[in-house]
């Protein structure tokens, strides 16, 4: 028999629900009833009281059994460990059922059925009032856990009462890819980071010396450099600066394997991205491209943003558009001077045009390439041919992007996000129209 | 439905002794074969139900895919299968089955009171062998079951009387005592239990 952890009993703090049980006898009564009826039938036929003998013993139980009243309801209580989690997490879910004074008359079994993208992690049926599940939801996006099958027997097993469960819902969030490094601006907006800037200011970092001017502080002087040139010398830093950062998820093509597919990868990098961005002090938003129309979360900082970016993004996921146009958005969604990075399989025109227009209104950009599946390749000249072209599109397209000074750099989705993106992070990535 | 590895040796032997337990009743009711009153048939039925009872038992943990659309034909096939196996009452045939063959016998008192102990211990062993529970579900029933096996002997014992006077009537009678005998004990006793 199964015997899943035991959850503490003080802990199922949850909602508690009434849920109808529906009575039936079991099949072990029923069994137990055809052999009774059978001998009783035989014995009357046959005119053989040994027939009303081997009836005896089936008829006793079934008496017998009739144990007390049954339960109209039942009392369950679901509580999941987490009401958000990460793709391949753990949630444990502790169900209790409150059988009143009537506890000791009823044995309770648990059968779970995990719902679409749900696996279970360990047993799926338990014994007792109380249980604990473990289940990993495998895919990204709003997952019902599943349903629990809850069965009363009575002490001998005859009835048995049969009532379901609904487990709640979770928001199951993208494995965010891994990214440490991130690309920085040449030009950061006059702001407090932790960025170096390429002026002087008050930050951590060595920018250079200079002489000395009424007003510096004492403690910046360099000595050395002061007792070679025979002048006061005074050490000067760079500044610190953040940035603004706009992540644009293109959501308007989902092609490739299930778990793996563009969408997939394109919500996976702008978790990682917006955790990288987070963590480095910078303000991220983000912008969902769906069929010409965009949702979006204008920028912000703290851990908090990156769930309220993977929220925003699953809010979106309806396949259809909603929000406003990508050329109409607000100074909030794309602040002037922002870096824009784009995930992007890049098999919409209208998303491809939208880049091109976001780059002439001045912003600095960067395309995740997340297309990881081709056309079949069958072997039909036209069909070789049409595969052919295809390839020829998509190669002009990225060609097109790094013309206009949009790095296009592709992704697998396996390999950290640091290795393809490890030329813009080593330097600040230039504004348009400014010489490096 | 998965189960954890402890009870699994347990589990198997009870789904064991269930098998085991209804070949011996089909065996025990089918020897010496007779060729009349659908024994055949009953035959057949019997072991097609025992041998549908174990393999439902057998494959108890095998789990169903939600959907079956999608997927190729033989496995819908063995899906299918699996859904017949346990939807049918294939226990309940067999028992109807089993008896009508011991009736089909000329035999003694006692061989059908054995039979009838056999069968009960094979519901029971079927019923331990598919809810999952150890045999120590049973020991509240062991007073009832005790009471049982006592009112199989009576019966036994009741066929095995000398009928008072020739003909039907008195047959009928020693039945008709034998099921107030039966009923009378099924009233009175659960209320002492």
């Amino acid at each position: 028999m199964s015997s899943p952890v035991r959850p503490n009993d003080q802990a199922l703090r949850g909602p508690a629900a009434g849920i109808e049980v529906r009575w039936r006898s079991s099949r072990h009564a029923r069994r137990l009833l055809t052999l009774a009826l059978a001998g009783v039938f035989v014995a009357t036929l046959a005119r053989r009281p040994e027939f009303a003998g081997l009836a005896a013993p089936a008829l006793l139980l079934l008496a017998a059994g009739q144990g007390p009243g049954r339960l109209a309801r039942v009392v369950v209580k679901v509580r999941p460990s987490a009401g958000r989690v990460f793709e391949g997490e753990v949630v444990a879910v502790d169900v209790a059922a409150d059988l009143g004074s009537r506890a000791a008359d009823f044995a309770v079994r648990w059968t779970l059925h995990p719902g679409r993208e749900v696996d279970p992690v360990g047993a799926t049926a338990a014994d007792g009032r109380t249980a604990r599940f473990t289940v990993t939801p495998q895919h990204w996006g709003r997952r019902e856990l599943g349903t629990l099958d809850v069965v009363l027997r009575d002490r001998w097993r005859l009835t048995e009462g049969h009532a379901t469960v609904t487990l709640p819902r979770v928001d199951c969030y993208p494995a965010p890819a891994q990214q440490r490094t991130v690309v920085v601006l040449r030009r950061l907006a006059n702001r407090l980071g932790e960025h170096p800037a390429r002026t002087a200011g008050e930050g951590i970092e060595f920018a250079g010396v200079r002489e000395y001017v009424p007003g510096d502080r004492q403690r910046s002087i360099n000595w050395p450099a002061s007792t070679r040139r025979g002048r006061l010398q005074v050490n000067t830093f760079a500044a610190e600066r953040s940035q603004d950062v706009v992540l644009i998820a293109d959501a308007t093509s989902d092609v490739g394997e299930p778990g793996s597919s563009a969408l997939d990868l394109a919500l996976r990098g702008v978790a990682a991205a917006a955790r990288a961005y987070t963590e480095a002090r910078d303000r991220v938003g983000v912008v969902t491209y769906q069929w010409g129309a965009a949702s979006w979360l204008a920028p912000g900082l703290g851990r908090r943003q990156v769930y309220r970016i993977i929220d925003s993004m699953l809010a979106s996921d309806t396949g259809w558009a909603r929000g406003a146009s990508v050329y109409r958005l607000p100074r909030a969604a794309l602040p002037p001077g922002a870096l824009v990075v784009a995930f992007s399989p890049l098999l919409n025109q209208r998303f491809v045009e939208t880049l091109r227009e976001l780059r002439e209104r001045g912003f600095t950009m960067l395309v995740v390439d997340v297309l990881n599946a081709e056309p079949p390749n069958r072997p039909r000249v036209a069909d070789r041919l049409a595969r052919r072209i295809w390839r020829m599109e998509q190669d002009a397209i990225r060609f097109s992007l790094r013309e206009l000074g949009i790095p296009v750099v592709p992704w697998d989705g396996e390999q950290p996000l640091d290795l393809p993106l490890a030329g813009y992070t080593r330097r600040p990535l230039a504004a348009p129209g400014t010489r490096r | 439905m998965s189960r954890s590895g402890d009870s699994q040796p347990s589990q198997a032997a009870v789904r064991g002794a269930a098998v085991l337990l209804g070949v011996v009743s089909v065996v025990w009711a089918a020897v010496p074969l007779v060729h009349k009153g659908l024994a055949t048939f009953a035959l057949l039925v019997a072991i097609c139900g025992v041998v549908a009872g174990a393999l439902r038992l057998a494959l108890a943990d095998v789990p169903l895919p939600e959907n079956s659309f999608l997927l190729p034909t033989p496995l819908r096939a063995w899906i299918r299968f699996i859904e017949i196996l346990r939807l049918l009452p294939w226990e309940e045939g067999a028992v109807i089955a089993i008896v009508w063959l011991e009736v089909q016998h000329p035999a003694p008192p006692w061989h059908t009171a054995l039979l009838g102990a056999v069968l009960v211990a094979y519901l029971l062993a079927v019923h331990l062998a598919e809810s999952g529970a150890s045999a120590g579900a049973l020991r509240p029933q062991a007073r009832v079951l005790a009471i049982g096996a006592g009112l199989l002997a009576l019966g036994a014992a009741a066929g095995m009387l000398p009928a008072p006077g020739p003909g039907a009537a008195s047959a009928l009678l020693r039945l008709v005592a034998a099921i107030a005998l039966i009923a009378a004990a099924g009233l009175v006793l659960p209320s002492m239990l």
